[in-house]
């Protein structure tokens, strides 16, 4: 009886059990279509969320997908033999490949090197396959319609489901599931088109026990995944933090995290919070104007660390500044921050301005062969929790700044928080002051950070904190606000500390104590 | 007819079908093509990635190799254990699946259960020595080719080292300019020979030099002129370059599978161990501030300034051991301590060497500076090739390398030495007015076997050191003190390894330089020595990784070289009744104002402080018979 069946390729499929089966089939093709734009959107939002800069990422994504497809609907033509087979088979394989093409692509990136490989080669793949879906179906409803009648129900549908998975994505899926669940979600969809195919059609009487068992495992498979979403999620380090993550990269230096809800955007290094976008204005207001409204003569400002860009925006504020030079360590950093749209927009693309130059290097080495002088050094280096960074924060290094200082210059330094770290934050105060600067310490609150510390140097006294203008706009930083952060109440008031050196590093040693009861 | 109309109807629209499906393909394919080409520059450029970096794909198909392989072995225990299989994944990677599947894999039970080969094919390197094939000619000088040409001058200098670099600085500060020195190896520096790579430059030999003695002024004027130290604080206390200081974190020891600061035993030690040890604190205290009937320092660094005290001076006749036997100190933690104290200083054990030098060892760091204490030292990444260099620069003209004397025959107006020159395959006649032999006592004895009148003494001990550089791409470690410059592994028969990028100030730099040092000190050094001559590149690679496992599970893959240096006599020992026995200022004296020592065998103690003390000394006694 196989025999017989398979030497029918062209023919109607014997005896369809009713009418109402050509319309099963058109059903599927809505749901396939839905399925396939589905996949599509999965990979291009992947990309972008993972490789950032959307506009690229979905646009070759699409790309690549739609030739793909063009390239799955070529080979079709090769397809022979028992269509109805062909698709089930067909369907399964679609759902497997591309349900799991959310997860693969989590846990990959977070390994591979060359992802983007990965990626390209995972949405080829896809869109060959389902390329062969519409072509196929077309070929198996052939005989049921006139030619224009099936050309404009099967497209039909397929512009209906392409609608409506271009609106559930954003609406539904991706806040309700998220893109693991969602993906998996489509998968078993895909498995279970063929399963309704396989048990409505009479003809896959032959196969139907060998493909049931296929469409278990995979439906198995793909609702495992779904069950253990978070676990894969949690491999993928993302559930480690409260709001979705969009990025995720490990560099050469550290990892790179953004995360977002509705009303901000995080960025974590190495776990540790950099930033929240709702309110970093009141930390880079604090750091850069104190010291930027005493120097109204200032020409070259060097930022060490800061790859955010988020320290430069304000700097720019300052039409008189000639030249900002921002050394960061992390290329991946400044490149994620020159590139990225939503960052781009929160840093009002600072680190694109004409008159920045970013340098990708080590800052104390930088500082210990730079020979130029700046009228401002921004300090902003991640917190001294170990022994390499704590380096930046010791005698040695803030003597190498002295030698940049122009006459009358600044620095200020992130110092950690005074309230949660005090010993920490007089440390490096009594250090600078060690190093031969006048020092003026100063805080603010952060709500995202807590109370947070600067320490701002020179070579005199003469700072003033209404020494200048301020720029306009500003959301934080008024002269009264200055007066404010100048005032150490008992909890963080002065304590004694030793001095931090590269042969006794006491700041390490002081974090530690500070942070610990903190982070157990 | 219906039916023949219907076919043909049917095929065309068949044929219709094909072309639409064509037009169709064709528009897909060019929207495809659009998109496609910015994704072919990507993938080009992913191509272009691979190809200049083809080892990080490969990279990535071994993470997922070693994703199934690790699930794999997780959900069949019973399958034979993995051998040599492992693919050295990226840290994160063997974070996250499990550190103890790596461990298991790497344990070095199936190190060395694995074809050598396999697991350690990754890691090249060489095995390196003083020039021992130079230097055995020594042996034979009949078979050297006869002078072919003849060079005059008024001093010779015999020795590249500490003492006689020291030696011909001291030389040419006094305005002795006709000074020429001959230099077996290829650079001077002796046993603070150094190496570089892309990577850092790394010590051969020693490494480190503790805050000298403020009385020491020879010393303090060198490293000031050095820049080791920058000035002097009001109090005339020493301002030292703070990147020569050690940098924090400074010393750690792996104990019961912990790192804990510092290297005496503390962690999980027993209070009547640790009351030993306070005791032993104690009394070494006692002795560091304790002056003899002289009105000296008991001990002092040089150590002929110490104090002719015979309550001091008898500490010398018996073993250290002996003595901390008598004293009643037997815990194993403190002798393990003093034993590994032992052996890195002296390169020898507490049995072997005297109470005295055991106890000179903690005694006589008396250093202080403005920003340093006696417990501080000054390292560089070089270790004491730095000072060696310096040394070397401030009196850099007159120095032959790859040249060895053989030869010293004493002549009315001074002497005649028959240097060969190793690279042209030459030999020069020297005829010196005066020479200064700044050479190990087994060298010195065998130059001046034609010479009367030295006397008939048996040369020191000289225990083989095996010294070895690992570049290293990270170093997987247990909980604990993270790396530090002094790294110790308690029980261990090495004494540990330096981090030779502790004084980089640069961040996140993965890979790093470690020196592992390694006394051989389990036989006699004779036949340590030999043996270890007959050791093979492999075999020490595969000892030394062993070594470095048990503290570091899973650093073998992390391993990307590895040089090893086999120094056939590494540092003079002071053995019981060598250091105020009758011997040593014998050995130091002149001979008939024509010959003069220094080298620190002649100290007895082999640290840069002696050497450096002995080469002046020379050059001192040389000047005064001038």
């Amino acid at each position: 009886m196989g025999n017989a069946l398979e030497e029918a390729p062209v023919r109607r499929p014997a005896a369809p059990a009713a009418d109402h089966l050509p319309a099963l089939l058109l059903g599927s093709v809505f749901v396939i279509a839905t399925c396939g734009l589905i996949y599509e959107l999965i990979a291009g939002t992947l990309a972008s969320y993972l490789l950032g800069d959307s506009v690229t990422q979905f646009s070759t994504i699409i790309g690549a997908y739609l030739f793909s497809m063009g390239i799955g609907s070529w080979l079709s033509r090769y397809l022979g033999g028992p269509l109805l087979k062909w698709f089930i088979r067909l369907e399964i394989l679609v759902g497997i490949v591309g349900g799991f093409s959310a997860p693969l692509l989590f846990v990959l990136f977070e390994y591979v090197t060359s992802f983007r490989l990965m990626l390209y080669t995972l949405v080829g793949l896809t869109g060959v396959l389902v390329g062969l879906e519409i072509p196929l179906l077309m070929r198996i409803l052939e005989n049921r319609y006139e030619f224009k009648d099936l050309v404009s129900r099967v497209f039909t549908f397929d512009y209906i489901g392409a609608l409506l998975a271009s609106l559930i994505f954003p609406l539904v899926l991706v806040p309700q599931l998220g893109l693991i669940r969602t993906s998996l979600f489509f998968g078993a969809l895909n498995v279970v088109v063929a399963a309704v195919a396989l048990y409505r059609f009479r003809e896959t009487r032959t196969y139907r026990r060998r493909f049931s068992s296929g469409i278990v495992v995979a439906l198995l498979a793909l609702s495992v995944g779904f069950a253990y979403a978070n676990r894969i999620m949690t491999y993928t380090e993302t559930l480690a933090f409260q709001d979705q993550v969009i990025y995720a990269k490990s560099t050469l230096y550290q990892r790179i995290v953004l995360t977002k809800n509705d009303r901000e955007l995080r960025l974590f290094l190495n776990g540790n919070l950099q930033f929240s976008s709702a309110d970093e204005y009141r930390y880079h207001e604090a750091l850069v104007h104190p010291a930027m409204q005493a120097l109204p003569r200032a020409r070259r400002v060097l930022v060490l660390g800061g790859g955010d860009g988020l320290a430069v925006r304000e700097l720019l504020k300052y039409p008189q500044l000639r030249q900002i030079r921002l050394v960061d360590l992390d290329a991946g950093m400044t490149h994620l921050f020159q590139h990225n749209e939503m960052l781009l927009k929160l840093n009002q693309g600072a680190l694109l301005n004409p008159k920045v130059q970013v340098i990708n290097g080590d800052a104390y080495q930088w500082v210990r062969h730079d020979t130029t002088r700046y009228d401002l050094l921004v300090i902003d280096f991640p917190d001294p929790a170990n022994y390499s960074i704590g380096k930046l924060y010791s005698t040695s290094f803030y003597r190498e700044l002295d030698k940049l200082l122009a006459p009358g210059g600044l620095m200020v330094v992130q110092s950690t928080s005074p309230y949660v770290a005090r010993q920490s934050f007089w440390c490096i105060s009594h250090t600078l002051a060690a190093a031969g600067f006048h020092t003026i310490p100063y805080h603010t609150y952060v709500p995202s950070f807590g109370e947070w510390g600067y320490v701002l140097a020179g070579r005199n006294g003469h700072w003033r904190g209404d020494a200048g203008p301020l720029p306009q706009g500003l959301r934080y930083v008024t002269p009264a606000t200055m007066r404010e952060m100048l005032h150490f109440p008992p909890d963080m008031a002065e304590v004694p500390t030793d001095i931090n050196q590269l042969n006794n590093q006491v700041l390490v040693r002081y974090f530690e104590d500070d942070w610990g009861p903190y982070t157990h | 007819m219906p039916n023949g109309f219907q076919a043909v109807r049917k095929r065309f629209r068949g044929v219709r079908n094909d072309f639409r499906g064509v037009r169709n393909d064709f528009q897909n394919g060019r929207n495809g093509f659009r998109g496609g080409r910015n994704d072919f520059r990507d993938v080009r450029n992913d191509f272009r990635t691979v190809r200049s970096g083809f080892r990080t794909v490969r990279n990535d198909f071994r993470i997922t190799a070693d994703l199934y392989y690790g699930l794999a072995f997780l959900l069949m225990p019973d399958s034979p254990a993995p051998q040599c299989t492992f693919m050295p994944g990226r840290r994160e990677f063997l974070g996250r699946t499990g550190v103890g599947v790596a461990g298991l894999l790497l344990s070095p039970a199936l190190l060395e259960s694995c074809a050598p080969a396999s697991s350690r094919a990754h890691i090249r390197g060489s095995l390196r020595g003083a020039n021992k094939a130079t230097g055995h000619r020594l042996w034979h000088p009949d078979k050297l080719p006869a002078p072919t040409s003849t060079r005059q001058t008024d001093v010779l200098i015999i020795g590249g080292g500490v003492a006689g670099l020291s030696a011909k600085r001291w030389l040419h500060r006094h305005g002795h300019h006709d000074v020429l020195l001959l230099e077996l190896d290829q650079h001077t520096g002796g046993n603070s020979a150094s190496g570089q790579n892309e990577v850092s430059a790394y010590p051969w030999g020693a490494h480190y030099l503790p805050v000298p003695d403020n009385r020491n002024q020879e010393l303090l004027d060198f490293l000031r002129e050095a820049g080791t130290i920058t000035g002097f604080d009001a109090a005339g206390l020493p301002i030292y370059n703070d990147y020569h200081l050690c940098h924090d974190p400074e010393e750690r020891l792996h104990i019961h599978g912990h790192w804990q600061n510092g290297l005496v035993p503390e962690l999980g030690v027993p209070a009547e161990d640790r009351s030993q040890i306070a005791r032993f604190f104690a009394l070494i205290e006692d002795f560091r501030q304790a002056k003899g009937a002289d009105g000296r320092d008991a001990f002092r660094i040089p150590l002929d300034e110490s104090s002719s005290d015979p309550r001091f001076r008898e500490l010398d006749h018996l073993s250290f051991a002996t003595y901390l036997d008598q004293q009643e100190f037997t815990s194993d933690y403190l002798r393990w301590y003093l034993d590994y104290c032992c052996k890195d200083d002296y390169g020898a054990r507490a049995r072997d060497v005297s109470a005295w030098a055991g106890i000179h060892y903690f005694a006589a760091r008396k250093g202080r500076g403005h920003n340093a204490s006696g417990a501080d030292v000054l390292t560089w990444p070089q270790g004491n090739g730095f000072l060696a260099d310096n040394l070397r620069r401030q009196a850099a003209a007159g120095i032959l390398a790859n040249t060895l004397a053989y030869r010293v025959q004493e002549t009315p107006s001074g002497a005649t030495v028959l240097a060969y020159h190793a690279d042209k395959g030459t030999t020069t006649r020297i005829d010196a007015r005066r020479v200064l032999l700044a050479t190990p006592q087994f060298v010195t004895r065998r130059l001046l076997k034609d010479v009367p009148g030295r006397p008939a003494v048996a040369p020191p001990f000289h225990a083989p050191w095996v010294v070895a550089n690992l570049t290293i791409d990270g170093l997987p470690q247990g909980p604990g003190q993270p790396l530090s410059w002094d790294n110790v592994l308690y029980g261990s028969a090495s004494v540990g390894y330096v981090n030779a990028n502790q004084q980089d100030v640069r961040q996140g730099t993965q890979q790093k330089v470690v020196t592992f040092y390694w006394p051989l000190t389990e036989a006699p050094p004779d036949q340590a020595r030999r043996q270890a001559y007959r050791t093979s590149y492999d075999e020490w690679v595969t000892q030394i990784l062993a070594e470095l496992e048990t503290a570091h599970p899973g650093i073998t893959p992390r391993v990307q070289r590895a040089d090893v240096w086999v120094w056939g006599h590494g540092m003079v020992a002071p053995t019981p009744g060598f250091l105020w026995g009758p011997d040593r200022p014998r050995l130091a004296a002149p001979l008939r104002n024509t010959f003069f020592f220094a080298h620190s065998d002649l100290s007895g103690i082999s640290i840069f402080e002696e050497a450096f003390y002995q080469g002046i000394r020379a050059a001192r006694q040389l000047l005064d018979a001038s």
